[in-house]
């Protein structure tokens, strides 16, 4: 592939997004990145992936820490940080590549080959597909949606102007649950393709 | 009304200094205000309330630059005395970071050690306290876990345990000096203390507290500073290359040497920390040329701007008198009890400044222990190495009590060693406890 093409990827959680994410790398044969770029920090920095990967993807704790001339010593935002500047290297040296979440909407949009997009879902559709993956009851799954959803948007807002889930913020948003993960996936690439093409 | 407004104020710009959701500096300067319109107008309709809040007119009498007589002036409101010293220091820190002044000497005395763990782990703690006694801790914090980290890399060990001892001696040696913490310059300045007074008195303090801590965080720590493999020492970077420029890391050793002279004697030439600091960051903009603008534009106005304010709102306080309100109360729970009194203060300032910002705390308190020396005829000076020692000190306990803690901690989470708050505080909290009693001992023992 000659041009740059970035895939930023929001979803809802049950939404089915991370799979699509999924596809869409196997589709356009691009890495995806979303926790597992903890791994790579990790192993840069000579350190146990498992010692930050429970700070990721969460909002910054406003009371337990502080920021002192720019320094934080919040380990959810330096983790934050560490990924960003990650993604953002990545995109500097000129590779493709599938994201998931971490605020890359708004953190690569300099890039011209970034494509950002949000899969959202309908309730009872999300509901039943945690339910099915996690084996959780009908009310286990309600209450463990909307504290995650609660835990990304926090997250992407503390760092972005754009609102987490605002259509404005995207390419394109989309319920994955009127087509199901595959066919979205299909309509999606389709429209990645047109966007290549324009170009 | 005033008294209720001014404590309003003070109480809303805590809060919202911890929430952090406006930049610190912009809260006290609004705070400020408020109170200067509000409290002061409204509440009190004294001009003269507001006049003698902002001080200016104490910048341009002589007493303020140069120090004659034996008693000083304690005058309230903006100590503007604090904020020159402060700038001035920034200016001739930035001057060194600059030169490379700060990586080349804890490269040297890492090399000196052999690039020993256990050595570096002792001449670290050491020179963070010493460092700290005259440049602030949040300087040296951030060169020295730098500069452990990048050993840490090289020399494969964890660098967690170093930069904790590390944090704790630079916030211990602030406490030894006048100009090591800002709590110890606003308590010098307000109260009229020299930086002899500080050594002879919490420098005391702290030399001990300095050898007992290096062995308790040996004892600790020992069996985690084990350097992993052998490591070729050669491939290690040579001291020499930290120095970015010869002429200027000459230039601010000199100054730097000057200041810390001019700091130990100016109870006797009479010169003040304000003058001090003048002094200091003129001779550092004249003999840095071009570079001078950039030290000018990298000093920490925020933090200077925050004093401004934070010293409004403190005077709107004492002005109204809720302050006295307060020291009452301490008067009444400790009986007329000197001992109670002094444990109230040092413990209440260590409990306090483990969870908040220990410079508001310190500049509050100041008013209080003032009124209670008179009240109660206890000695002044007791009363101050008492507050001295228990806000600094006490910010050690948590991550977010000090400003050296949260940078040393952001400088070990960049480099992917996350300190939370329960490793931070069962090495720390112990520490603290143990110093803030033994200063407390001390106090009875050598005051009362």
């Amino acid at each position: 592939m000659d041009k740059q093409l970035i895939i930023s990827i929001g979803r809802e959680f049950g939404s089915g997004g991370h799979e699509i994410a999924e596809m869409l790398a196997k589709k356009f044969d691009l890495n995806l990145y979303d926790h597992n770029i903890l791994e790579e920090i990790a192993a840069e920095k000579n350190v146990e992936a498992t010692h930050i990967g429970k700070y990721d993807e969460v909002p910054r704790n406003l009371i337990f820490s502080r920021k002192v001339r720019g320094y934080s010593n919040s380990m959810e935002e330096n983790v934050a940080n560490m990924q960003f500047d990650y993604l953002q290297d990545k995109a500097a040296k000129g590779e493709s590549f599938v994201v998931v979440g971490r605020c890359s909407e708004t953190i690569l949009k300099p890039y011209e080959g970034m494509i950002s997009m949000f899969i959202l879902g309908d309730w009872e559709h999300k509901v039943e597909r945690v339910m099915r993956l996690y084996n959780l009851s009908h009310g286990e799954a309600e209450v463990y949606i909307n504290r995650q959803d609660k835990k990304r948007k926090n997250y992407h807002n503390y760092y972005c102007k754009g609102k987490w889930g605002d259509s404005r913020n995207y390419d394109i948003s989309i319920n994955s649950s009127k087509l199901g993960e595959e066919m979205t996936a299909e309509m999606l690439a389709d429209y990645i393709m047109k966007r290549q093409n324009m170009h | 009304m005033a008294q209720i407004l001014a404590a309003v104020i003070f109480v809303v710009m805590f809060l919202l200094i911890i929430t952090e959701k406006l930049e610190r500096h912009v809260v006290t300067l609004l705070s400020g205000l408020l109170t200067l319109i509000l409290v002061f107008g409204i509440g009190m309709h004294s001009m003269d309330a507001i006049v003698e809040t902002l001080n200016f007119k104490e910048i341009f009498t002589v007493e303020f630059w140069y120090h004659t007589g034996e008693t000083a002036e304690t005058a309230s409101g903006i100590n503007w005395a604090t904020i020159i010293f402060i700038a001035g220091m920034m200016i001739m820190v930035e001057g060194m970071g600059h030169a490379g002044f700060f990586r080349w000497l804890c490269m040297r005395i890492a090399k000196m050690v052999s690039y020993k763990t256990v050595p570096i782990f002792i001449t670290f703690m050491i020179m963070s306290a010493f460092l700290s006694m005259f440049i602030d801790s949040i300087t040296v914090i951030l060169f020295l876990a730098a500069v452990t980290v990048e050993l840490a890399h090289l020399l494969r060990f964890n660098p967690v345990p170093m930069i904790l001892a590390e944090i704790f001696c630079a916030n211990l040696g602030g406490a030894a000096t006048m100009c090591g913490d800002p709590p110890n310059i606003i308590i010098g300045t307000s109260l009229g203390y020299a930086f002899s007074d500080f050594v002879a008195n919490t420098g005391v303090i702290v030399l001990f507290a300095v050898i007992m801590m290096v062995v308790y965080f040996y004892v600790i720590f020992r069996k985690k500073l084990v350097a992993n493999g052998a490591v070729d020492v050669k491939a290690l970077p040579d001291p020499k290359e930290a120095i970015t420029n010869k002429r200027s890391f000459v230039i601010s050793t000199i100054i730097f040497l000057c200041a810390v002279v001019l700091l130990i004697t100016h109870a006797q030439t009479g010169l003040t920390v304000a003058f001090i600091g003048l002094f200091i960051a003129v001779i550092t903009i004249l003999t840095s040329g071009k570079e001078s603008l950039i030290f000018m534009k990298k000093v920490d106005y925020k933090t200077l701007l925050f004093f401004i304010g934070l010293f409004i709102v403190v005077g709107g306080l004492e002005q109204t008198g809720v302050l006295e309100i307060i020291a009452g109360l301490i008067a009444k729970i400790s009986g007329g009890n000197v001992k109670l009194m002094i444990g109230i203060i040092i413990w209440g300032s260590a409990i306090a400044s483990a969870f908040v910002d220990n410079i508001p705390f310190a500049a509050t308190m100041i008013p209080v222990i003032k009124s209670l020396a008179v009240a109660q005829g206890v000695e002044l000076s007791t009363l101050a190495w008492t507050l001295s020692m228990g806000t600094d000190i006490g910010g050690s306990a948590t991550p977010i009590g000090a400003s050296a803690n949260v940078v040393g901690t952001a400088v070990a989470a960049k480099s992917g060693h996350p300190i939370g708050w329960g490793e931070y505080c069962k090495y720390m909290a112990p520490a603290t406890i143990l110093v803030v009693l033994f200063s407390m001992v001390f106090i009875f023992a050598r005051y009362l």
